[in-house]
């Protein structure tokens, strides 16, 4: 389980989140629904342990976590895979698809990366072709695929997927919706993240609204 | 209202329409920039040869003066003409261009190192360090930099090191600004975020992300830098603190031929300024043609992925 | 015969006549962004162009309005009509700039973040784009036509609309020289479901004092409610053109068929296999080539019902879900 609890964030002065607690369950995609600048997205940072928080606890399968960011340990951050809204900018320009994929594998077993590769890229349906090739001159639907992989690279328990599919096409997020499914069904615990909620309806197992995970809103949203 | 248009037909004639089949304007773009960086490198590799094997074939000492010879016009025997000392002026800009090329590249290197060591750190570190290595900064660039470097080089005047680090130790500061402003933002891209949460380090940020980023700008700083580096040197010796006058540079040569250019001796001035300009284009040829590969997306001017 | 795409009836402000747009590459590659296309666009009327990212879509845009970058080649005509009917295409740069575009042929770009001019007010910039382009309807009038209230709106900073204001003001600017055709990229891009209703809702208020609308999007929830004419594309063709209804519900091409099966009210299934890069698009028909199934090899649209054009020899593909 990856659960935060009376979770206190923001920028600077500005307080977005107050006291929010989440669940996120392996083995299920939990969809979280809200309007545009509600605090979503900083949410599921906070989560995947990339933003600080002035309040609160998050623990990763009961371990709590101290700090965020590099403050954070290593080990924990690699337990939370996280595919961003836009592919290109989650992207360094000049790294090739397959340089992107091998990053988190690093370079000290060789062998054992170009197989992690190869198994990713069939899992993701990324041609050898497509591997060599560098973000501009693939599709967002393809680069977000190879995000996807980077993300699930080091076959981390959770997943967040904050916006993933919102500068896609139905297509795309079709596929890209089917890919986070079959982790799911293979025991990742998914944080599915959007604003539309006719897509978290269709792709997620239970659909939260941030609203309601206030304390001070809190329902029994939990059964 | 529709009689007469003839450009917009209303009930289509698809045959007539269709073809013939012509395209406008056909401006073949391939192939436009593949000989910038051949040329420049060629122009670069004869100039570092001339420098370096002209005073070295010819075997004149370039301070050895000829009276007899003194002030004559391009000619079979004196290719670039003669100084008023009667000295070869090929002899004499190669072995100024040498002499001002290895001052300034070094320049330009110490000052572009230090300048990205110091942007890096004040980004990366970020809180006090930041504040305090800008302040520095700011210092440093509210003293006139020629005032400054005059300080340094009279400490030991006429020695090259002395030149080297009173024009490096004025310079690093801009290259620390634009390289921190630089890391600056892309410390906070997604693709940032997405090493640190897949428990990347601050050193593997800094040396996979980081580097390669400000990479481009620090070989601009080094093209931009290394004209100006000839520049002051030459100053610093019009000033009498840099090399001594008997030393040809550039700088030497070019503050010579502000002399003579009044009395129509127009070769001690046009040979000396083609080697600095020469210079400077093929350095600036160079590191736009490295910026392009280092940045993959610029390699192909209209990207497909943008085109939704 | 009248044109693929003409409508019987409304008169076409924009003729499209076998249009084609490639960009070329540096390394003398073209990229097919526009293959052969034939469309009207009838006056008080929002067309919807469908498809996929990098179908070619936004380049569509870019050369009606003459905005492609210099390395394109064109061919093909645009037709606009009006009291001085012109081929967009063959106009030089000096007329679409000082007659033709904000004043005939409205642009509302996609990107609400970088599209206005950060250091000035609401206000002040469309006051300005009035003025310019010598547009009746005073800036405050146009804020209201958008639904934006000019007391509060006008002196505010771009950074300080919300994203759904944002692109109500881009529209307003698109206003400000009463154009007689809308382009819209992406103009739901970014907006959650409330928000793009919203602007879909008030292009189609546009379309209904007169205006032909051109609705770019792969946002079809948000704009298939205001279309009335539907155009879907795929690898650089348009494959089908009709009536909304029909072509959201029974359309004839297994495209749209594919495309509409992968929303998430309708089965959320990927379109078959990845569409191939622009710069290499086979001779034949691309999508057949990509989904299988059968095509006549008829690339160019057929009349198949008043008002209803499909390529590739296409029957319907039965009732959508």
């Amino acid at each position: 389980m990856l659960t935060a609890t009376g979770v206190v964030a923001g920028y600077g002065e500005h307080t977005v989140l107050r006291s929010v607690d989440l669940t996120v369950t392996p083995g299920r995609i939990t969809g979280l629904q809200g309007p545009s600048g509600s605090g979503k997205s900083t949410l599921a940072r906070v989560v995947a342990l990339l933003h600080p928080r002035t309040a609160g606890t998050v623990t990763v399968d009961g371990r709590s976590v101290t700090g965020s960011g590099y403050l954070a340990p290593a080990e924990l951050r690699r337990r939370i895979g996280m595919v961003f809204q836009s592919p290109r900018a989650a992207t360094d320009p000049r790294w090739t698809l397959r340089q992107v994929i091998a990053e988190p594998l690093g370079a000290a077993r060789r062998s054992a990366t170009r197989q992690r590769v190869a198994e990713l890229a069939e899992q993701f349906q990324l041609t050898d072709d497509l591997l060599d090739r560098y973000p501009h001159q693939v599709s967002d639907g393809q680069l977000q695929r190879a995000c996807l992989a980077r993300a699930v690279a080091l076959r981390p328990a959770y997943l967040v997927c904050d916006e993933a599919t919102a500068m896609l096409d139905p297509s795309t997020t079709a596929t890209i919706a089917q890919l986070v499914r079959g982790l799911a069904d293979a025991g990742t615990g998914v944080l599915a993240v959007s604003h539309d909620r006719a897509l978290l309806t269709a792709w997620a197992d239970h659909v939260l609204d941030l609203h309601d995970l206030h304390a001070d809103a809190r329902t029994s949203w939990e059964s | 209202m529709t009689s007469e248009l003839t450009a917009v037909p209303r009930a289509i004639d698809r045959s007539r329409w269709r073809a013939p089949v012509t395209w406008r304007p056909a401006r073949v773009p391939g192939g436009r920039r593949r000989w910038v960086l051949p040329l420049c490198v060629g122009v670069l590799v004869v100039l570092v040869l001339f420098a370096v094997v002209v005073p070295w074939v010819a075997g004149i000492d370039p301070r050895q003066t000829a009276l007899a010879d003194a002030n004559q016009a391009p000619s079979w025997d004196h290719w670039f003409g003669t100084d008023q000392a009667g000295r070869d002026l090929v002899v004499r800009v190669a072995e100024g261009l040498r002499v001002s090329l290895l001052v300034a590249a070094v320049c330009a290197v110490v000052a572009t190192v230090l300048g990205c060591v110091v942007g890096l750190t004040a980004a990366v570190v970020g809180g006090r360090t930041d504040r305090v290595l800008m302040r520095t900064v700011d210092g440093l660039n509210a003293v006139p930099h020629l005032l400054l470097g005059i300080v340094i080089a009279a400490m030991w005047k006429g020695a090259i090191l002395a030149v080297i680090a009173s024009i490096a130790l004025t310079h690093w500061t801009q290259v620390a600004r634009i390289v921190r402003a630089q890391a600056l933002t892309v410390r906070t891209r997604d693709y940032v975020l997405a090493t640190v949460s897949l428990g990347g380090s601050r050193r593997q940020v800094l040396v996979r992300h980081l580097l390669p980023a400000v990479a481009p700008q620090a070989l601009l700083s080094v093209a931009l830098l290394l004209p100006h580096a000839v520049w002051h040197e030459s100053a610093l010796s019009f000033l009498g603190v840099g090399l001594p006058p008997d030393r040809p540079s550039l700088g030497t040569l070019l503050e010579d031929a502000r002399t003579r250019i009044l009395v129509g001796q127009w070769w001690t001035l046009v040979f000396p300024s083609l080697a600095l300009i020469a210079t400077t284009a093929a350095v600036a040829g160079l590191s736009a043609a490295a910026r392009d590969r280092l940045l993959p997306h610029r390699r192909t001017e209209v990207g497909v992925g943008g085109a939704a | 015969m009248t044109a693929a795409g003409a409508v019987p009836g409304a008169p076409p402000v924009l003729s499209i006549r076998g249009l084609s747009v490639q960009l070329g590459l540096l390394d003398g590659r073209w990229v097919h962004a526009v293959s052969d296309l034939d469309m009207d666009l009838p006056a008080g009327t929002v067309t919807l162009l469908a498809g996929e990212s990098g179908c070619g879509k936004s380049v569509l845009a870019s050369a009606l309005i003459g905005l492609l970058p210099p390395t394109a080649r064109v061919r093909g005509q645009v037709g606009l009509d009006g009291p001085d009917p012109l081929d967009l295409l063959a106009a030089d740069d000096d007329v679409l700039a000082t007659r033709v575009r904000g004043r005939r042929v409205g642009l509302v770009p996609q990107s609400a973040g970088t599209a206005l001019t950060p250091t000035r007010t609401v206000g002040a910039l469309l006051s300005e784009a009035v003025t310019t382009l010598g547009g009746a309807v005073p800036a405050a009038d146009l804020l209201r036509e958008v639904w934006l209230d000019p007391d509060g709106v006008a002196d505010l900073y771009p950074h300080q609309l919300s994203g759904g204001m944002a692109h109500r003001v881009l529209l307003a600017l698109a206003l400000a020289g009463q154009p007689d055709v809308l382009l819209c990229d992406e103009p739901t891009a970014g907006l959650d479901p409330e928000n793009a209703a919203h602007v879909a809702g008030l292009l189609a208020a546009q379309a209904r004092t007169g205006r032909a609308v051109l609705l770019i999007s792969h946002d079809i929830a948000a704009c298939a409610p205001v279309a009335d004419r539907v155009a879907v594309m795929v690898s650089s063709r348009v494959v089908e053109v009709g009536p909304a209804t029909d072509v959201l519900d029974r359309p004839w091409h297994d495209y749209p068929q594919a495309l509409w099966n992968s929303l998430p009210e309708r089965g959320f299934r990927p379109v078959p296999g990845d569409p191939p890069p622009l710069t290499d698009l086979p001779d034949d028909c691309a999508w057949h080539r990509r989904a299988g199934g059968a095509c006549s090899g008829v690339l160019t649209l057929e009349p198949v019902a008043p008002d209803h054009w499909v390529s590739c020899g296409r029957g319907p593909v039965g009732v959508g879900c």
